[in-house]
């Protein structure tokens, strides 16, 4: 084994790698737990002494497969168009999952309603 | 064009420059972030496309196989537990009938039964929450 003979020369700085070392291990450490893009949401109104019902039922069960108004079977392109004669701007639509319907599939009705301007839907049981 | 000779001599790049811009993306990193409690469970939140930003405190999970969670001071009630649980975070919050409840944050998966959040929703509202938020991804 060789050993350097005599000191080196002086360094003109400090060392600075094992701090740059941490600093990178901080870097990653906040740039893996960072979550970006706040929380979205949508409102879920409840269905709970809001005044009385006014006009036609106005009923969507949700199945996990099919749509029904009022209790007839209706297909999801036509809901929008069914349902337009049913109120008037702000009437409440209720929403009632069927069949084990799961959260996605009522989510996915509910932003073809939302998109058409009925914004007042409530989930009931 | 006559290029300068390189100076020789320097063993090592300079690296002030890079260290400045770590600092920087560090500072960045710890200004956006924001440390939430750990979540109960792993929640696969439901894709949306009309969706709004929300901000809230409190949240409530409920799980693909219907079961009900919430955190309450660091500690994880799970079922009729759940409420109260919240409940109680609440008044820890607000008092106990503070006029302005604050916004509840449903953190449903997105093959959970619809149902049980159905059926969830009115016992929060009984617990006194009136702004509930179902927490979606965009699509």
């Amino acid at each position: 084994m060789r050993i350097a003979a005599g000191r080196r020369r002086a360094r003109r700085g400090l060392n600075l790698t094992p701090m740059i070392d941490v600093v990178l291990l901080l870097l990653v450490f906040f740039m893996m737990v960072s979550r970006f893009g706040g929380t979205q949401g949508l409102p879920l109104a409840i269905g709970q002494g809001t005044g009385a019902w006014v006009g036609p039922p106005r009923l969507v069960e949700v199945g996990q497969d099919g749509l029904r108004l009022n209790g007839v079977a209706v297909a999801p392109e036509d809901l929008v168009a069914a349902l337009r004669p049913l109120l008037d701007q702000g009437d409440t639509v209720v929403l009632r999952p069927r069949d084990g319907a799961d959260v996605q599939r009522v989510v996915a009705v509910m932003d073809s309603l939302r998109a058409a301007g009925m914004t007042r839907l409530v989930l009931v049981e | 064009m006559r290029l300068a000779p390189q100076p020789k001599g320097r063993r090592a790049e300079s690296l002030l420059p890079m260290i400045d811009v770590v600092f920087f993306l560090i500072i960045f990193f710890m200004m956006v972030s924001h440390f939430a409690a750990p979540e109960p469970f792993v929640v696969a939140r439901p894709a949306s496309t009309g969706t709004e930003a929300v901000a809230g405190e409190m949240s409530v999970f409920l799980k693909a196989d219907g079961t009900v969670a919430a955190l309450s001071g660091g500690a994880v009630f799970t079922g009729d537990a759940a409420l109260s649980g919240l409940v109680a975070d609440r008044q820890a919050r607000c008092g106990a009938d503070c006029d302005s409840p604050p916004l509840l944050l449903v953190h449903a998966d997105a093959e959970a039964p619809a149902a049980a959040l159905a059926g969830l929703l009115p016992r929060l509202a009984a617990a006194g929450f009136a702004d509930i938020r179902l927490v979606t991804v965009r699509e």
